[in-house]
């Protein structure tokens, strides 16, 4: 790399730094820890602030059953699933007559599906979030390219704030490369405001949380 | 078309800044839309700040953490780079904007490069990327529907956050006619589904993938990017090879740090709490199978930042998070917009990054475009005192006899004036009489309202009050 520029920069810093002192108007102040709100059920809020993005959820204990409904009202011939045996174990064990079916389709064959089926590593009830890591999945393309993402979670992973979410994010020593926030479906209010559902990534997002654990 | 061309046709200059916003001005369409965006995110803001008990915490925890980071720099950029080059990211230095572009076009010519698509970033319109990219030879395409409006339309961004804001559906609709062969139609999400279709082309094609970032987390070297439309996950997950542009005050010591900056961030943008997206990108893929580019270079730009660091009220301007709270909530920016103030960054913080950017030469007027009244301040979701600033460039202003020589003599007198009590007393009886007969500078009321002298003073008033 160019080593010029990084002495030059970092030799700027440490002078400008130097010549400066301290913003007496400003002081540091580092105390001021944040309040968590704490709910009752953050299943519940979880799935409320799902919708308010306008997300779907469903909480179910037969997974099988809803994935099979929401593909069969969606007519979806064409299906992408990330790499997890979860996700092919229970499109297995539905009986749609899939048409196509991609495993972690790749960049070149990802554009032709209807929809993109995933699990989530973890979720946030406080903003209605959904954690997609890719140390455990292939997900970035399955969640984010097909019109519509159906994307499953365990009960059990649905933490109530972003700072717990954090934490959990952090406490594997080694983060993996990708990690992914999805709150809702795409969104623009680019042209005069309005909104826009569906820009870039899904129109569409569909949560089954597995309420049966 | 050449760069120096395009520049002429579509960028107003910050030394033009009273002509161009006297033009705003007249614009009733523009102050039709500014006043809709502003009116809008502001409520927002005022909504989502309120949802959280604790935002003035929030406020003083970003900006110590901010404060905390600036003021160890060197050694926060260090942990990042080493901790990003660890897990194969490949850092370069760019100490200003040709350096940056350069880097970045040499790196995809190098990769035998043709099109590049980018994510919406501020600090590449700040070091003009696209132009140098296309001299190079390539084609560049804007994914955020916004910038992409913008790049059809060869006009620059009017809002930090909503960069076509200025542009009316009907407007956007015959752009897309003409450039795009979309069959006339005003409906918002027809518009919004012809840009889908046209970008995925794209984003298919594209060789490279760049993009700007709002938080490096010197903990792990990871890069976060927030959005709402899924361009950025597109543009830093399809191409082979993913360059992100990073000004070096983006740095944050650790991933708690989010907590305070992501609650910030979209309710002080939009109002939202969390936008759609948030990419969290650590390093390249570990296996050759893995989804995503197989590069990833950071650009650490620094562009006039590492100077800001000398002195702390010009410090504070490092600290922002480009959230856009400041140009919704200002007077000035309400009633001209975004692209009078002839510079990147507008509104109130453009205003104070600008002349520290690019130099007082040519910018002296930005430090004036505010009546300081801290309506930006308030705002600020990093509690930046944006009035202060103004003042102490105005005062730099002053000091380097960049301004008006006729208006520092007036003061310079009104000084005098104000120090003598017989003086002060004459000037305001003088003052009393000559006021309809002579003319006050027009210089002065030309762009100000002036109250006429009442016909008692308040001293005279007192006497009889008592």
């Amino acid at each position: 790399m160019n080593n010029a520029a990084r002495e030059a920069i970092l030799s700027s810093i440490r002078f400008n730094l130097a010549r400066s002192v301290p913003d007496e108007e400003n002081p540091v102040d580092l105390e001021n820890p944040v309040i968590l709100s704490k709910t009752t059920s953050p299943i519940q809020h979880f799935r409320d602030n799902v919708e308010s993005v306008n997300g779907h959820c469903i909480i179910t204990t037969d997974i099988t059953d809803v994935l099979s409904q929401i593909i069969t009202n969606l007519r979806a011939q064409r299906i992408a699933i990330s790499d997890s045996p979860e996700v092919e174990r229970l499109l297995q064990a539905t009986d749609l007559e899939i048409e196509e079916l991609g495993i972690a389709p790749d960049t070149h064959d990802i554009f032709r599906f209807d929809v993109g089926i995933s699990t989530a590593q973890a979720a946030i009830a406080e903003t209605g979030t959904l954690i997609l890591d890719s140390a455990h999945e292939r997900h970035r393309l399955v969640s984010l390219v097909p019109p519509v993402h159906i994307a499953i979670i365990d009960a059990s992973r649905i933490v109530e704030t972003l700072s717990e979410a954090l934490t959990l994010l952090r406490k594997d020593k080694e983060i993996s490369p990708a990690v992914t926030f999805i709150t809702g479906p795409s969104r623009t209010a680019d042209i005069e405001l309005t909104l826009a559902i569906g820009v870039h990534g899904p129109q569409e997002l569909y949560v089954i949380i597995d309420g049966s654990s | 078309m050449n760069a120096d061309e395009r520049g002429s046709m579509n960028h107003l200059s910050s030394e033009t800044f009273k002509e161009n916003a006297r033009a705003a001005l007249a614009d009733v369409h523009l102050r039709g839309a500014l006043k809709n965006a502003t009116t809008l995110f502001g409520e927002r803001r005022k909504e989502a700040a309120a949802s959280l008990p604790n935002w003035e915490d929030l406020r003083s925890q970003a900006r110590a953490i901010k404060d905390e980071a600036l003021l160890h720099l060197d050694r926060y950029l260090e942990e990042f780079v080493r901790n990003a080059e660890s897990r194969g990211a490949l850092v370069h230095w760019a100490r200003d904007g040709a350096e940056a572009n350069t880097i970045i076009c040499t790196l995809a010519k190098d990769r035998g490069a043709r099109t590049v698509v980018k994510s919406k970033s501020m600090t590449t319109e700040e070091t003009h990327l696209n132009d140098a990219l296309e001299a190079a030879g390539m084609q560049v395409v804007e994914t955020d529907l916004g910038e992409y409006i913008i790049q059809l339309a060869e006009e620059t961004p009017s809002h930090i956050i909503a960069p076509a804001i200025h542009k009316t559906r009907g407007q956007i609709a015959e752009l897309f006619t003409a450039e795009l062969g979309m069959p006339p139609t005003d409906d918002v999400a027809q518009l919004t589904s012809t840009a889908r279709a046209t970008l995925r082309d794209r984003f298919a094609a594209a060789d490279v993938g760049i993009s700007g970032v709002n938080f490096g987390i010197a903990e792990s070297g990871t890069i976060v990017i927030v959005e709402n439309e899924g361009n950025i996950r597109l543009t830093t997950s399809l191409p082979r090879m993913h360059i992100a542009v990073m000004g070096i005050e983006k740095v944050v010591p650790s991933f708690a740090d989010l907590d305070v900056f992501l609650k910030l961030l979209p309710r002080s943008g939009t109002g939202q709490r969390l936008t759609t997206y948030q990419s969290f990108i650590t390093g390249t893929k570990r296996r050759a199978t893995d989804e995503g580019p197989d590069e990833l270079h950071i650009v650490l730009l620094d562009n006039g930042r590492s100077r800001m660091l000398a002195h702390p009220v010009t410090r504070q301007s490092l600290a922002c998070i480009r959230c856009g709270a400041c140009l919704n909530a200002c007077p000035v920016y309400q009633q001209i917009g975004g692209h009078a103030y002839g510079s990147v960054y507008p509104g109130p913080i453009g205003a104070v990054i600008t002349p520290q950017l690019m130099g007082i030469e040519k910018t002296a007027q930005l430090p004036y475009a505010s009546s300081l009244c801290g309506a930006c301040r308030e705002v600020c979701p990093v509690k930046i005192d944006i009035p202060r600033l103004l003042l102490h460039l105005r005062g730099e202003i002053t000091a380097q006899r960049k301004g008006n020589t006729a208006e520092r003599l007036a003061f310079k007198l009104w000084a005098r004036v104000m120090m003598s009590k017989s003086l002060y007393k004459m000037s305001a009886v003088v003052g009393r009489l000559l006021q309809h007969v002579v003319p006050i500078s027009r210089a002065w009321t030309s762009g100000r309202d002036l109250r006429p002298i009442e016909s008692r003073s308040f001293h005279d008033r007192w006497k009889t009050l008592g």
